[in-house]
């Protein structure tokens, strides 16, 4: 067959649906060397090539081995492109390419350059993208190596010739093409391979070298790179120092460095520089929840252009990210939104999460019984595992509410409704050992202690001890039992398993428990102990201080100095007492607590106006602080006949907000009798006592 | 952790001496065949024989039956001896040999430390690895700073330096606490021992086979106790804070997400993950529950068939030209 026959046969039609081959202005069909490559003859269909349309003997090997790549038949396009020195051709296209002095200088100079290589770039890139097709074909044998190796000989190449990085003007062509491919490509191959550490460095040659990749791309690999960093287990060691600008972030370790790529591609998303892609979000919502910063993934929440995320899907996002920074109050807002008439009321997840958040605050409380009431109607449609968790978030709501309401007949009306649910929340979750504490709770702050005694020791061995909290329920539970002793025995327990730094609250309640047996000595002795680990505490953590995880219910240095305040002004070691109390006021300013202590100081050295001013100023600081309310209403009803009925006011008001006072009804009982209301002093003096024998050394709300 | 050859195992058994890798090797696999009944004859001569019992599938079958066991992890437990005296051996294969067996061990002795059984074998293995984390580590806390994009970086387009407003602070987040020390396992800090002793088990993860983390997955559905396929799963239900949770999800992440992909530690990755949504859905644990819909949701993509485009493949075109 002579090439005029084939030229003559290739010239006329160029239809787009025949498979042909295009080169010098020329084309032909592929069909007859098809033939020839299907016969094994490759030597023939590359001199067919060459006559045909006019190319050296690297360019028609390198067309075959195209058309061949393109026919599936990979082996047949790895016998095609070995015939040929690609090594050489390299070496040539650097001559023809990189020897030309004038791709920099003058603007004439330039553009005569550029169209005098044309021709030799056209040439490079069949030359750097048969070597690319080699990589392909040697990756779908999965010789994985080789093929890495292959990929990694196009950039190297592309690197010699353009020393300085690719030219703007070659962004268009089909070298750029190339280059972009075999950039993305070798970082998989050497993954693939596993061969991590080159696989690393294919990456960050990718990312920090100028291949001019488009945005969707760099994106790409970004991304790819980041999973890589987040999810092999292979610790990279962080990119070098050199490159890094003045101020910059210098990413640490595998982690840092895989939240920042994900937090550029996202802000590519934002900015419309690449296209969205959805697991970009979903690997940096996982990154940033694991390390527990949750608001920053808020933020970046917040910043998904609006389309690329179904809004409600974007505020339960947040909402939970906002949640699992303690932000609860943006949260319950976001919820409120997308739990509205309009959007999507009826979204079990969204009503449980409210219910959750409104039942840590008294003010939300019968919001969250609303959200939760709704959240177990529509579990038992569509998610019946959920039940369990609505009715326990409505018990625990129900409990809050119970708090805060006005009558006596209502609260205990929300009050064993609230224990009504945790049971049947228990009843579908026996296992659920949370439920067990809650239950626990519930119990003690209804002064049930037989019940609260039986959850809290349940809870306890359901935990094998593990629960610092189950040690601590338990023995408020037995100190509101006034079984002192086996609260002191369960506290020195708890003591035993738990590691120093974890000890602070343990101490704080044995330190109560030595006060309520008048051991006042031991009392001291607890909280300098407990003072000292307290400050060792801070100093060790010094840097990690403002890190926004502080372990909940540890006692604080403030705490241990108002303790001690107490306690010295119980012995009447005035002096002691005001330098405890001043230590504690340079570390909270302006707490009704201390203003409490004052006052109480100044009363028992009879300067009733002082200690009528701290515990004025303790109110003005907070208006529902009971204790002071108290104080006022004692002090006040001492005065004479015309203070008693503001006396009164007051302990009803202290009451109302905490109806379990047994010094508020006992303050009551004592004005009832000065205004000779006998009958009416006795049932509060009865209601005191009662209440007085099963008081906790502290609060249950403490603990929870 | 020096090269010291000491130490012996908790019940003062037979002392192991240590030397060379090889020779502690070969110690390794001589003490481990008198424990266990049938030993494979060719690990006996292996050149390697840290890897060889690392990989060996008789051995990890044995041992993982002797550590089920109902009287396993008590004081006189030889496994955990020669556990214990492996991990002792300061010697890099043979401390991954048993961190290969760290999920069953901690898999079976959370189950049962729940039930108030001393299982002194087992924490004798358990606080071995957290004191060598806790050397390694100096005690100090690991943290990571959050990237704030005001800060220039290596990976910005544009490498300006820093904008004025950019001095803010970067967000410093604790991973892990500090840790202290612990001769015993006292309760309170269990979760936290065998949290950071799985920690250390995530960071050698690319070492480790297959069957180890088949393993973890496989206790990830008991524990979270929302295991559909478990009629029992309930009972054996155990309290995940966030100090075991954590690590655990790391490791459930590489599972699915690795990357030599293994179908079957993909699928049981993801049953895992399954499990531990659910369970983070009832704790109503936001961290948990973002972490680990997140996991759930990229496999699901990862198994959508129309989510392979291989954006490193030419355009086929009929045109073929230079």
């Amino acid at each position: 067959m002579t090439g005029g026959q084939l030229s003559g046969s290739a010239q006329p039609d160029k239809d787009p649906s025949v498979r042909q081959f295009v080169a010098n202005g020329v084309s032909m069909q592929t069909s007859e060397v098809e033939a020839k490559l299907d016969e094994g003859n490759i030597q023939e269909a590359e001199s067919a090539l060459r006559d045909g349309l006019s190319l050296n003997f690297e360019e028609a090997r390198a067309l075959l081995g195209k058309l061949e790549y393109q026919r599936g038949n990979v082996e047949g396009a790895l016998r095609v492109f070995d015939g040929i020195d690609l090594h050489a051709a390299i070496q040539r296209m650097q001559q023809s390419l990189g020897d030309k002095p004038t791709t920099t200088t003058t603007k004439k100079g330039r553009t005569r350059s550029e169209l005098g290589s044309v021709v030799s770039q056209n040439a490079t890139n069949l030359v750097l993208e048969a070597i690319y097709l080699k990589a392909k074909s040697l990756q779908k044998l999965g010789k994985l190596s080789e093929a890495a190796e292959e990929c990694k000989s196009v950039l190297d190449a592309v690197e010699k010739i353009f020393p300085d990085g690719i030219p703007d003007v070659l962004v268009e062509t089909k070298l750029q093409e190339t280059v972009s491919h075999a950039v993305e490509l070798l970082p998989e191959l050497w993954k693939q391979a596993g061969h991590y550490t080159e696989a690393m460095a294919a990456y960050r040659r990718a990312l920090l070298s100028q291949w001019n990749v488009d945005n969707d791309r760099c994106a790409r690999i970004q991304k790819a790179f980041a999973v890589f960093l987040l999810y092999s287990g292979f610790d990279v060691s962080p990119p070098s120092l050199a490159a890094q600008v003045e101020g910059s972030y210098v990413p640490k370790n595998n982690l840092e460095e895989a939240i920042l790529l994900l937090m550029i591609v996202m802000r590519k998303f934002c900015l419309g520089k690449a296209k969205w892609d959805p697991s970009v979000l979903e690997h940096l919502t996982f990154a940033l929840s694991i390390c527990s910063q949750t608001s920053v993934l808020a933020k970046q929440l917040e910043e998904v252009m609006p389309g690329a995320m179904h809004r409600i899907e974007r505020w339960k996002a947040m909402a939970l990210a906002l949640n699992g920074a303690g932000q609860n109050n943006s949260a319950i807002e976001l919820l409120r939104k997308s739990l509205h008439p309009h959007e999507e009321p009826d979204d079990i997840m969204s009503l449980l999460l409210a219910a959750k958040i409104c039942s840590e605050n008294v003010v939300f409380a019968a919001e969250g019984v609303k959200y939760a009431e709704k959240a177990i109607v529509n579990a038992l449609e569509s998610k019946p595992h959920l039940k369990g968790v609505g009715l326990r978030m409505l018990g625990l709501c129900l409990g809050k509410q119970a708090k805060n309401s006005s009558s006596d007949s209502e609260r205990s009306r929300l009050q064993s409704e609230a224990l009504k649910s945790l049971d049947s929340a228990l009843a579908l979750e026996p296992e659920n050992s949370d439920l067990t504490f809650e239950l626990g709770i519930q119990y003690a702050e209804h002064r049930n202690l037989d019940a609260a005694f039986r959850y809290a020791k349940q809870y306890l061995d359901a935990t094998g001890g593990s629960m610092i909290r189950g040690w601590r329920l338990l023995a408020l539970v037995l100190s509101a039992q006034q079984r002192i002793s086996e609260a002191e025995v369960v506290t020195d327990a708890a003591l035993d398993e738990t590691s120093k730094w974890d000890q602070g609250p343990l101490l704080r309640m044995k330190a109560k428990l030595k006060v309520s047996q008048s051991l006042h000595k031991d009392a001291i002795e607890t909280y300098r102990y407990l003072l000292a680990l307290v400050q060792a505490q801070r100093k060790s953590c010094g840097a990690l201080a403002s890190a926004p995880q502080v372990e909940d219910g540890n006692a604080n240095e403030y705490e241990v100095w108002h303790g001690l305040a107490k306690l010295y002004s119980i012995l009447s070691h005035w002096k002691d007492a005001e330098v405890c109390l001043g230590k504690a006021r340079t570390l909270k300013e302006y707490s009704p607590e201390t203003l409490h202590t004052e006052g109480v100081m100044h009363e028992k050295q009879g300067r009733i106006n002082e200690a009528l001013a701290a515990y004025v100023n303790a109110l003005l600081l907070e208006p529902k602080y009971v204790p002071c309310k108290i104080l006022i209403g004692s002090v006040l009803s001492e005065m004479g006949p015309k203070m008693l009925p503001v006396s009164r006011t007051l302990l009803s008001d202290a009451l109302r907000i905490e109806p379990t006072n047994y010094m508020a009804w006992y303050q009551l009982g004592i004005v009832h009798k000065v205004d000779g209301r006998i009958a009416d002093a006795v049932d509060c003096f009865q209601a005191a006592s009662i209440l007085e024998e099963s008081e906790p050394i502290e609060s249950f709300s403490f603990i929870s | 952790m020096g090269d010291s050859p000491e130490k012996s195992g908790s019940g003062g058994k037979s002392r192991i001496k240590w030397g060379d890798p090889f020779t502690k090797g070969r110690a390794a696999v001589e003490s481990l065949a008198a424990i266990l009944r049938y030993f494979p004859p060719h690990l006996s001569s292996s050149e390697t024989p840290a890897t060889s019992l690392l990989h060996d599938p008789d051995v990890a079958t044995q041992i993982s039956t002797l550590l089920r066991r109902p009287d396993s992890g008590a004081v006189n437990d030889n496994l955990c001896a020669w556990l214990y005296d492996t991990f002792h051996s300061a010697d890099p294969h043979l401390q991954l040999v048993v961190l290969r067996f760290l999920p069953l061990l901690a898999g079976v002795y959370l189950t049962r430390a729940a039930l108030n059984k001393p299982l002194p074998g087992f924490e004798s293995v358990l606080l071995a690895i957290y004191a060598h984390e806790t050397a390694a580590r100096g005690g100090a806390a690991t943290t990571v700073s959050i990237p704030d994009l005001a800060h220039p970086s290596v990976y910005h387009e544009n490498k300006s330096p820093p904008a004025k407003n950019a001095s803010s602070d970067l967000n410093l987040a604790v991973i892990t606490p500090g840790l202290e020390p612990h001769g015993t396992v006292r309760s309170t800090r269990r979760p936290k021992i065998v949290g950071v002793a799985l920690e250390l088990y995530y960071s050698r993860i690319s070492l480790i086979p297959v069957g180890s983390k088949l393993d973890l997955c496989d206790f990830c559905r008991v524990w979270s106790g929302h295991d559909a396929e478990r009629a029992d799963g309930r009972r054996s239900r155990i309290s995940l804070p966030w100090e075991l949770m954590q690590p655990i999800l790391r490791i459930l992440g590489h599972c699915l997400f690795r990357p030599a992909k293994n179908y079957d530690l993909f699928q049981a990755a993801f049953a895992a993950c399954q499990c531990m949504n659910a369970r983070a859905q009832h704790d109503m644990n936001a961290k948990a529950m973002l972490a680990t819909a997140s996991l759930v949701r990229l496999a699901q993509m990862d198994m959508d068939p129309h989510s392979d485009v291989d954006h490193t493949e030419l355009p086929i075109t009929n045109e073929i030209s230079v």
